[in-house]
């Protein structure tokens, strides 16, 4: 159950520094390759600190997608001809190169999805309307976007089951001691986000899922937060579905990835039916073709996984281990010179340890959007709103609130810039 | 438009002083909007004397655009038959949504919203509280209806 107990987070920063072994990132490199960072707003530089909504674009990205478009578009295993097996075979490069990067024992466990939203409906559709029933539980936590919230709902609706949160401590974080008494032998799914979008918190997951699995829970875990930012194993792990968006993870729109475990997907019956998803169709049956196929009815987004693969490709060559640390250090800074202001409201965890690239914050006595609209004159693009997380804001006692994420491409001037344009709010608004 | 150019003047005072805020103790009508995009809060309260506005009061949580914005409203409703303010939520309502449409003179005290028209993503922020009087007028003519239509 939600208690409506407010939470007032500490506001004190520990001084963990971040691993200074992992290779620096040649930023103005990096850069150079995002053709969107040379634009001008207001008369400034962009500084496009909203990468927990999405991310930018490099070039081979963009790139990627106009060759296939200019060289190779059709449609996907349906034709003979050259053009429709150079779709084909570039789709499952993507599958290929998803499974890469998930450490998943094979492609054939990684499902194409519109996005995140798109994967936690199939879940919910394919595999938890069947396999739960009146009685049981779904364990969620408090800091969940409404994309890994709203659709349990409805299933709990759906199907009479009860829908339990996991609430966040005072640091934002979860506590496995709650966990274990929240667990019950009904509990039959766990869903949970590994990095949250609005508090940054890096969850706990593998020891989740042990937990979980020892009382025959299954876990879904949301990745779209995380997928860029930190190295995932879906094997280390041991989860049973995993999710996330290719626009978050500097690729394209309109292409997302539900991974499932094999004995899992076993279980799924397909939610959307139509072309494509089948092996055999009569006149009052049809037969459903194997593997994730079965779950991709339609024409599903070529261009854009040709996209994807592009994207995962620079992630990787761009390596995580200097990502990590260019975004640990970038976020270090601006909790501790936000935390020099004592107008400034932090919320979520003190210590990087436990936070990534993603800082949320109230200037007491303005509103977020005003002052979002005022740091726009500055050319700085944050978001400000309840970022999809309504359940966590009102646990906060807050409506909304300012939202800064870092992404492998921002600078410290970026983050300072910031800052300082945060006296201009105060001399128009306080 | 620039922000010293919004938050300056007429809206900026409202923002900062509400006119008309707060609760009537047994309103005739109320209503309540929502911003589902960034849960912006507000709700009115109507008060009629026959079908004139005598009073009306607004509590916002929500931005400074969208305070200011009720704020004026308040003032523009108090003393307007219900007719009369309907047809101006109506006529303010167009010009906010066409960017080169004519300010027309029954907007003259709303026009410093109308700077506003250029960043789309306010237009919410300035409407909030006339959807939550739009909704009012809607409850004003069921019960209307009812009286007069014979039993
Ligand atoms: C943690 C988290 N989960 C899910 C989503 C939803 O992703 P999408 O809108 O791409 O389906 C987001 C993105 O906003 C997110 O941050």
């Amino acid at each position: 159950m939600l208690s409506e107990e407010t939470v007032v987070l500490d506001q004190s920063v520990s001084n963990s520094s971040p691993d200074s072994r992992s290779p620096q990132l040649d930023l103005s490199q990096i850069r150079n390759r995002f053709p969107i960072l040379s634009r001008e707003i207001h008369g400034h530089p962009l500084a496009f600190l909203d990468n927990a909504s999405t991310t930018q674009k490099p070039d081979s990205v963009i790139q990627a997608m106009v060759d296939f478009f200019q060289q190779s578009n059709s449609n996907v295993s349906r034709g003979v001809y050259t053009l429709a097996e150079e779709a084909t075979e570039n789709y499952e490069e993507a599958r290929k190169t998803v499974a890469k990067l998930l450490n998943a024992v094979s492609e054939d466990e990684v499902i194409f999805t519109s996005g995140t939203t798109a994967a936690v409906n199939l879940v919910a559709q394919s595999w938890a309307s069947q396999q739960l029933k009146a009685g049981d539980r779904i364990l969620v936590t408090e800091m969940e976007h409404h994309s890994n919230l709203v659709p349990w709902q409805q299933l709990c609706k759906q199907l009479g089951i009860e829908l339990d949160y996991w609430t966040i401590d005072r640091e934002g974080c979860l506590d496995l001691e709650e966990l274990n008494q929240l667990l019950s032998e009904n509990t039959k799914l766990v869903a949970m986000t590994a990095i949250s979008n609005v508090l940054g918190s890096i969850n706990p997951v593998g020891e989740v899922v042990k937990r979980a699995h020892s009382i025959g829970a299954a876990v879904f875990v949301d990745a779209a937060q995380a997928v860029a930012r930190m190295p995932i194993d879906v094997q280390k792990w041991d989860c049973d579905f995993l999710a996330f968006s290719g626009h978050k993870l500097y690729g394209p729109t309109g292409i997302g990835v539900l991974w499932v475990k094999q004995e899992q997907m076993q279980k799924m019956s397909p939610w959307q039916t139509g072309g494509g998803m089948i092996s055999k169709v009569d006149r009052q049956e049809s037969h459903w073709a194997s593997g994730p196929a079965k779950f991709e009815a339609g024409t599903p987004p070529v261009a854009q996984a040709a996209g994807l693969t592009a994207a995962i490709d620079f992630i990787l060559e761009t390596g995580f281990d200097s990502i990590t640390r260019h975004e640990t250090e970038l976020t270090q800074i601006c909790l501790d010179k936000l935390q020099s202001e004592t107008d400034v409201e932090i919320y979520g965890p003190t210590s990087m340890e436990s936070r990534a690239g993603v800082v949320a914050f109230n200037l007491r006595g303005v509103h977020p959007h005003d002052v979002a609209q005022v740091l726009n004159e500055s050319g700085i693009a944050v978001r400000a709103g309840h970022h999809c997380t309504q359940v966590l804001h009102s646990k906060l006692g807050l409506q909304a609130s300012v939202r800064l994420s870092v992404g492998v491409y921002n600078t410290e001037e970026e983050i300072l810039r910031l800052v300082t344009s945060l006296q201009h709010v105060r001399d128009l608004l306080k | 438009m620039s922000s010293e150019e919004i938050y300056k003047g007429v809206i900026l005072d409202h923002a900062r002083h509400p006119r008309n805020r707060g609760n009537l103790e047994d309103p005739d009508f109320e209503a309540k909007a929502y911003n589902p995009l960034c849960g912006d809060e507000l709700v009115l309260h109507l008060r009629l004397k026959q079908d004139l506005i005598e009073d009306c009061r607004t509590l916002v949580r929500g931005c400074s655009i969208c305070q200011a914005s009720a704020s004026m409203m308040s003032e523009e409703l108090k003393g307007k038959s219900m007719e009369n303010a309907a047809a101006l939520s109506g006529i303010f309502k167009k010009v906010l949504h066409q960017k080169d449409s004519e300010d027309s003179e029954t907007l003259e005290n709303l026009r410093p919203l109308m700077n506003l028209r250029s960043h789309k993503s306010r237009i919410k922020c300035v409407s909030l509280a006339w959807n939550a009087f739009d909704e009012c007028v809607e409850k004003f003519h069921e019960t209307t209806e009812k009286t007069t239509t014979p039993s």
